[in-house]
């Protein structure tokens, strides 16, 4: 059995670091082989192996030694590492740490944890980026669904709720052939037919048509496949002309002069579409040319979307008057050097797009961005940017943080404007306050904010920013942080409030919801 | 597993002795078998005990000797055992080594090489733990070169025993025990790597196959690892990506690597272990601002030790030298001005 020691190599040093081992321990080592690397103030040291053997190390790498001490021994034969294993049970060298090499960023990491996704399954040189495990999932979700992934061509959908009629089947709501041919070569005789005779006609003729839908007089209805959920109005004079499906969620109502085509529409639940809107233009017949809107998205009069390659609409967005989407421009060759673009455009989940904006083809608007009236965008805006300008740039965040005590001040105001909105309308309105709580009665219906909400006597209309347990019956609860509504009854004061609500920005699951008219 | 700095520094010059007979090391505590105090010189003087002269304590003779033998056609390596020694050695180098070549109207060359350990981290106090190049960085015709773990060590040292100017190879105590990492297949870990052409190359590294880039960060010696590991972390926590551009030849000042990296970049940290005032920071911001004032979007950044005096306590040490979380923030500043 050979000790290795650690010497002394000057006179003023008492002890030296072991920095590194150069063998693994119980490797088999030869005689002058350096095993271990020692730094002491002056000197960084090799130490040797002093014979042939198996090394039995005593000491962890990155320890402080007092010099003379050993911190290996090399077994010469089997017998004598089994006694040196023995004693070296009571003083093993700690564990290495984990190997702790990262080729993921914390983005990244937590992406793929959220989806599920196998950081392995990137194969890249370099490091994997949250944009990396972005693409694995579209890669993935393509793979899992080709019909869908072919059809937005890898374009990532995070962020982007779509909307459920985007995964339809192939059959449903096939029209029969022969009365699309007759719509596309003679659609006057289908615009003459009185709202209740088209739905009627489309029904007969395959399509999937919901109750209580209204095709305005005049509006025309064409596709391969037609999917109308219940409730949905189209205005008087809409066409509505698309090459392979066009879906429309329940509630959706479009204005009038609309004019929808493109090769694949996926409209949501509980649109909500002005006057004079156009989604189409050039390129609309290109196998590309895929319009999705999320559940309650808003467009305003006069709003124009090109669609030529896929735009995605998510949900909650807000495209307001005469803001435009391009998805290609025209211009001189591209073989002088001129721009010719083609490119998908993305608005994210709650994105807001101000008055005639401008966005231009290729751009993704992040969740909750906001891009101001009349900016001109030709770069992606992050999520919750505020974005500004000619061509815009991020200023600043679409939202501040508010504290609860002014949370509660906000909604206590709202209550208060909501009783004095009410009053000049005429309705008998009488206020009660119970300590903590804010509130008034209206046509024998309690309505209050609280804090937080345990109970409350029926009939009650409560709004509050924490609901424990459930609302008793003839309670309604509106939870206006996390924008749900619970319970039932409530009727008419319940969709005034809701109503009062959503115009300042509070819309509530479930939606889509109709305002049919109240007290407000 | 690559070999350690220490070991490839040995064997190059174990090679440049058996190519060259002209060759001479001098310095103190060299001769084996201690080998010189990182043990860099270790097995020459047994090889070559002609050729390896072990000398007393005064630099300031030792540069004199020195400077004799190169204007007499030897190539003498001189070791200074501690970059801070350099300081008795001034005058030789001022006004002699570095003026001789010019005063003899180029009838006589110096090619001396000068190899010293600067930095510290070791807790080996006030007066062998400073980083002194800056001091040399205003001397004109000597070459300043700083090795880092990540450059061919072999390289520098042939370089600069071949290199007919007197020639200060900066090395770094850190540096000897780490292992050489040099690029494998375009990268060092997970980082893209490209090096200039020049004999004393420079580094540039990017995290993203130099396509976009935060900011640009110069740096060179025993701040490269800490700035990689920043950049590292910057990637890995905020995916905040910036180049690196590791210099090998501080003197004279080449800086085409570094404008060709703020074109890409926009903006400029400088990283260095010598103390702020009068640094190689200062004169690097002066020249990009110079020539790359349309390119930045802001002022450049400089991250250096706070001046004053390097303490014993390795506590005290650690607060005053720049550290990788200095080098984060440096570029969390810069995003700042740029929002």
């Amino acid at each position: 059995m050979l000790e290795i020691v650690l010497t002394r190599e000057d006179a003023n040093t008492e002890f030296a670091l072991l920095a590194e081992w150069l063998v693994e321990d119980r490797a088999k080592v030869e005689l002058g082989q350096p095993v271990c690397v020692v730094e002491t103030t002056k000197a960084t040291v090799e130490i040797e192996a002093p014979g042939v053997g198996t090394i039995v190390q005593l000491f962890a790498e990155g320890v402080e030694v007092e010099l003379g001490k050993t911190v290996a021994y090399v077994a010469e034969s089997a017998e004598e590492l089994a006694s040196l294993e023995k004693d070296a049970e009571r003083e093993k060298p700690a564990p290495k740490p984990p190997d702790t090499d990262r080729k993921a960023t914390r983005k990244a990491a937590d992406l793929a944890e959220r989806h599920g996704v196998e950081l392995a399954a990137i194969d890249k040189r370099g490091f994997i980026t949250e944009k990396d495990v972005e693409e694995l999932i579209a890669r993935q979700k393509a793979a899992a669904s080709p019909e869908r992934g072919s059809l937005l061509a890898g374009l990532s959908t995070e962020n982007v709720s779509l909307p459920a009629s985007f995964d339809l089947d192939e059959s449903a709501g096939a029209l029969d052939p022969t009365f699309l041919e007759s719509l596309r070569s003679d659609p006057g005789s289908f615009r003459r037919l009185s709202p209740e005779a088209k739905v009627s006609a489309l029904r007969e003729n395959g399509a999937q048509v919901g109750e209580g839908v209204v095709l305005g007089e005049g509006s025309l209805v064409a596709a391969p496949q037609v999917v109308i959920e219940s409730g949905v109005e189209i205005g008087s004079r809409a066409t509505i002309n698309c090459a392979e499906i066009v879906a429309i969620g329940e509630s959706s109502q479009f204005g009038a002069d609309l004019e929808l085509q493109c090769r694949r529409a996926f409209l949501g639940a509980g649109i909500w579409a002005g006057r004079s809107i156009r989604f189409g233009g050039g390129g609309h017949r290109d196998p590309w040319a895929v319009l999705t809107v999320g559940d309650l998205a808003f467009v305003g009069d006069e709003a124009f979307v090109n669609v030529c390659r896929p735009v995605l609409i998510g949900r909650e967005v807000f495209l307001t008057m005469r803001s435009l989407i391009v998805t290609h421009n025209v211009g001189h060759s591209l073989l002088e050097g001129f721009e010719n673009r083609f490119a998908p455009v993305v608005l994210e989940d709650r994105s807001q797009i101000g008055l005639g904006a401008v966005i231009y083809a290729g751009c993704r608007i992040g969740a909750e961005a906001i891009v101001a009236s009349n900016s001109y965008v030709t770069s992606d805006i992050p999520a919750g940017a505020f974005a500004i300008g000619v061509p815009a740039k991020v200023t600043g965040s679409s939202s501040h943080k508010v504290s609860r005590a002014r949370q509660t001040d906000l909604a206590r105001r709202m209550i208060d404007d909501l009783h004095e909105l009410l009053a000049s309308r005429g309705h008998e309105v009488s206020a009660i306050d119970d300590g903590e709580d804010r509130g008034f009665e209206v046509g024998g219906v309690r309505v209050a904010f609280a804090p937080s909400f345990s109970e409350a006597r029926p009939p009650s209309v409560v709004l509050t920013f924490e609901l424990h347990g459930q609302p008793s019956e003839g309670v309604v609860v509106l939870d206006l942080l996390a924008r749900e509504v619970h319970g039932s009854g409530g009727g008419e004061v319940l969709e005034s409030v809701r109503e009062f609500c959503r115009k300042r920005g509070i819309r509530f699951e479930p939606g889509p919801w109709r305002y049919q008219g109240g007290l407000v | 597993m690559s070999k350690r700095c220490v070991q490839v520094l040995n064997e190059a010059l174990h090679e440049v002795f058996a190519e060259r007979d002209d060759v001479y090391l001098l310095g103190e505590d060299i001769l084996d078998p201690y080998g010189g105090a990182f043990k860099v010189s270790q097995g020459l003087s047994d090889a070559y005990p002609d050729r390896v002269l072990t000398t007393p304590i005064s630099e300031a003779s030792l540069f004199g000797v020195a400077a004799g033998m190169a204007l007499r056609g030897q190539r003498p390596i001189l070791e200074i055992m501690f970059g801070d020694f350099i300081a008795l050695g001034l005058d030789q180098i001022v006004n002699g080594i570095a003026k001789f070549r010019e005063m003899y109207d180029d009838q006589v060359t110096v090619p001396l090489v000068v190899r010293t350990p600067m930095g510290g981290r070791r807790g080996y106090g006030p007066t062998h733990s400073q980083s002194l190049e800056k001091l040399l960085l205003g001397v004109p015709n000597i070459v300043v070169v700083a090795a880092s773990e990540c450059h061919d060590l072999r390289e520098l040292v042939v370089s600069a025993v071949e290199d007919e100017r007197p020639v200060f190879l900066i090395e770094n105590k850190l540096m000897y025990g780490r292992p050489n990492r040099r690029p494998e297949d375009g990268l060092i870990g997970e980082l893209a790597v490209r090096e200039s052409g020049a004999r004393y190359p420079a580094l540039t590294f990017s995290g993203t196959d130099f396509t976009e880039g935060t900011a640009t960060i110069v740096t060179y010696g025993g701040m490269v690892p800490v700035v990689l590991d920043a950049v590292t972390e910057l990637i890995l926590e905020h995916e905040i990506f910036c180049e690196v551009v590791a210099l090998s030849q501080l003197l004279p000042i080449e800086l085409e690597p570094v404008f060709e990296s703020v074109a890409r970049t926009g903006a400029l940290v400088t990283a260095e272990e010598g103390t702020l005032t009068g640094g190689f920071g200062a004169e690097i911001a002066a020249r990009v601002q110079e020539a790359c004032w349309s390119d930045l979007r802001g002022p450049v950044q400089r991250v250096a030790a706070r001046d004053g005096i390097i303490p014993s306590a390795r506590p005290l040490e650690d607060a005053m030298l720049p550290s990788a979380h200095d080098v984060v923030e440096a570029i969390v500043a810069l995003e700042a001005v740029r929002s």
